[in-house]
């Protein structure tokens, strides 16, 4: 559906992107995460044809942007950062607009038009001046623009900056319900977001790619060893000492979390001595023990841990950091 | 061509939204209408000619003013990203709003032959001079919008634009005061290239076809630099 292909933007005096080199499958959800100025604009503007790369090729659906920029255009809908409206138009007038230059043929707009509208809960609202509508509703009317021609790739750069819990709930399942008809990609910094839209995501740092995953692989496949916490009805030390004489299991930590009064329950934080699975030896062991098990966790790295881990490692400094901090507002 | 249209659709649309195409509007009939009381009151005459020469220089402020959100708006609101990520090429979209700005200009002119509707009730007028007169009116006009279109690709600020484009016409307008002056020599050059200048056969009711290719040239000229300044934001 999407091919980029070795594709850099560079400029003078700032980091532009570099080298940039991923496909997309039709279908697929695909999260662009990273912090501020990683080049996840950028790399968008180039995907849509905004901005021209300075090496490589952009292909979609298999038409390439440069040799094709029409064709290639009309097959992508887009959503900017801030969602492109006349503030001064009514909806009506705007999408009506969008269809005329998006090719949609005169007799097909009207219907096309009123079933956007439904999809984006805009009835009631064509008829009002974009500039008097929330900014959740501009987000909505963004998307209207986007989706009218219904285009093949959808290209959503922070679809859900902005607005208020709510809305970003709203919107989180406008763009998985779009997921089924389009292939998408969307841009974030904001993490548990990719959690729950995404089937894939693609972490991105200094303009180029550090990680491309699926957003579950992510936690296990990072971390050295398997860890896992357990809540376990028994006898504190006498567990801890059986647990510890299993080859399993390279250490036991109880949990920092304060015990609960009653000295019957015993929490523990268990990491494996090789990357094996080791939630069922435990549970044979402690089942043999005659320990019943009342809570059991794997603990992965959380997309934060990862997200931080590879960002951090590639330049340790003050970019790094505000990452981290940014990371810790949106958590 | 369905994209130009409805680009152009759209850019009067905007021109129906915008005060100061209201506010331009108005203080184009005003002045316009101020000089036609003077002039025909006080000369007691029906020579249209006695017209022009004030309405051209109203155009000088007025065109600016209509000109200078063209582009500006759509870089300051972040829209051109949306039409540069359209099918429309820039050519379309660079048409489209010289074609809303042309719609413009002609009402311009076409609402300013109240001046002789009224005139030919005291007596009768030279009707070649008049046609031609407003020939050159008309391709003034364009050219001048050609020129203000330019300069609103120039910058995001709305003011910017209107100032460049003012400055431009004005340097244009006088740019055959310097053969009367410093350049005597090139003076007869210098004299070709003066916008105003270039109505001066026209009004004498000369249909003078090199003057009509300068006017278009010019307009061509203005049209596809606004396109290479938007094609150029593709490489930044």
């Amino acid at each position: 559906m999407l091919e980029v292909k070795q594709v850099s933007k560079l400029y003078e005096n700032r980091r532009g992107v570099e080298q940039m080199d991923f496909s997309m499958s039709r279908g697929e959800i695909v999260g662009f995460l990273g912090p501020n100025g990683a080049g996840k604009t950028t790399t968008m503007r180039m995907i849509t044809g905004y901005l021209n790369p300075t090496r490589g090729s952009i292909l979609v659906d298999g038409l390439s942007m440069a040799d094709h920029p029409k064709k290639a255009r009309s097959k992508i809908g887009y959503l900017p950062e801030t969602p492109p409206l006349y503030p001064e138009m009514t909806v009506q007038a705007y999408l009506r607009f969008i269809a005329d230059l998006r090719d949609i043929p005169v007799r097909e707009q009207k219907p096309r038009i009123g079933e956007v509208v439904e999809k984006l809960g805009l009835q009631g609202r064509e008829k009002q001046i974009i500039r008097s509508l929330s900014k959740g509703y501009k987000q909505r009317i963004g998307l209207a623009q986007a989706i009218l021609h219904q285009p093949d790739l959808l290209i959503l750069d922070e679809p859900t900056s902005g607005l208020d819990p709510k809305q970003i709930i709203e919107i989180r399942g406008l763009i998985r319900e779009l997921g089924e008809n389009h292939t998408v990609l969307l841009s974030t910094h904001i993490l548990p977001e990719v959690n729950a839209i995404c089937n894939r995501v693609l972490i991105i740092n200094q303009g180029r790619i550090v990680l491309d995953d699926r957003p579950d692989n992510i936690g296990s496949s990072m971390g050295e060893t398997f860890e896992m916490s357990v809540e376990i009805k028994g006898p504190r030390e006498d567990v801890i000492r059986q647990l510890g004489t299993m080859p399993e299991i390279g250490g036991v930590k109880e949990a920092d979390e304060p015990l609960e009064t009653d000295a019957e329950t015993v929490k523990l934080r268990l990491t494996s001595a090789d990357r094996t699975d080791i939630r069922e030896a435990v549970f044979y062991k402690l089942a043999s023990l005659g320990y019943p098990i009342l809570e059991m966790k794997r603990e992965s790295l959380s997309l934060e841990d990862v997200f931080l881990k590879l960002t951090t490692t590639e330049e340790k400094g003050a970019e790094a950091e505000t990452a981290a901090e940014e990371v810790e507002e949106h958590a | 061509m369905r994209r130009m249209l409805a680009i152009c659709r759209k850019e009067l649309q905007m021109y129906f939204y915008s005060p100061t195409a209201y506010v331009a509007f108005a203080f184009y009939f005003l002045i316009s209408g101020y000089f036609f009381s003077v002039s025909f009151i006080g000369y007691m005459t029906t020579d249209v000619r006695l017209l022009f020469g004030n309405i051209m220089v109203v155009y000088l402020f007025v065109i600016p003013l209509l000109t200078m959100r063209l582009v500006s708006d759509e870089l300051r609101q972040g829209t051109d990203e949306l039409l540069l990520t359209s099918p429309a090429s820039i050519t379309e979209i660079i048409g489209g709003k010289f074609l809303a700005a042309l719609t413009v200009q002609l009402t311009l002119v076409v609402v300013s032959l109240i001046y002789p509707w009224i005139m030919s009730a005291y007596g009768p007028i030279d009707q070649p001079v008049l046609w031609l007169s407003y020939l050159s009116l008309f391709l003034l006009g364009a050219t001048m919008m050609a020129i203000g279109l330019f300069a609103s690709t120039l910058s995001a600020h709305q003011m910017v634009s209107g100032i460049v484009a003012f400055a431009m016409l004005l340097i244009l307008w006088m740019i055959d005061w310097l053969g009367d002056s410093i350049l005597v020599s090139a003076r007869d050059a210098l004299q070709k290239f003066s916008i105003v200048g270039r109505t001066s056969n026209l009004q004498k009711g000369v249909f003078d076809l090199p003057d009509v290719f300068f006017y278009v040239t010019l307009i061509v000229v203005f049209l596809v630099l606004s396109v290479q300044v938007l094609e150029r934001k593709r490489w930044r």
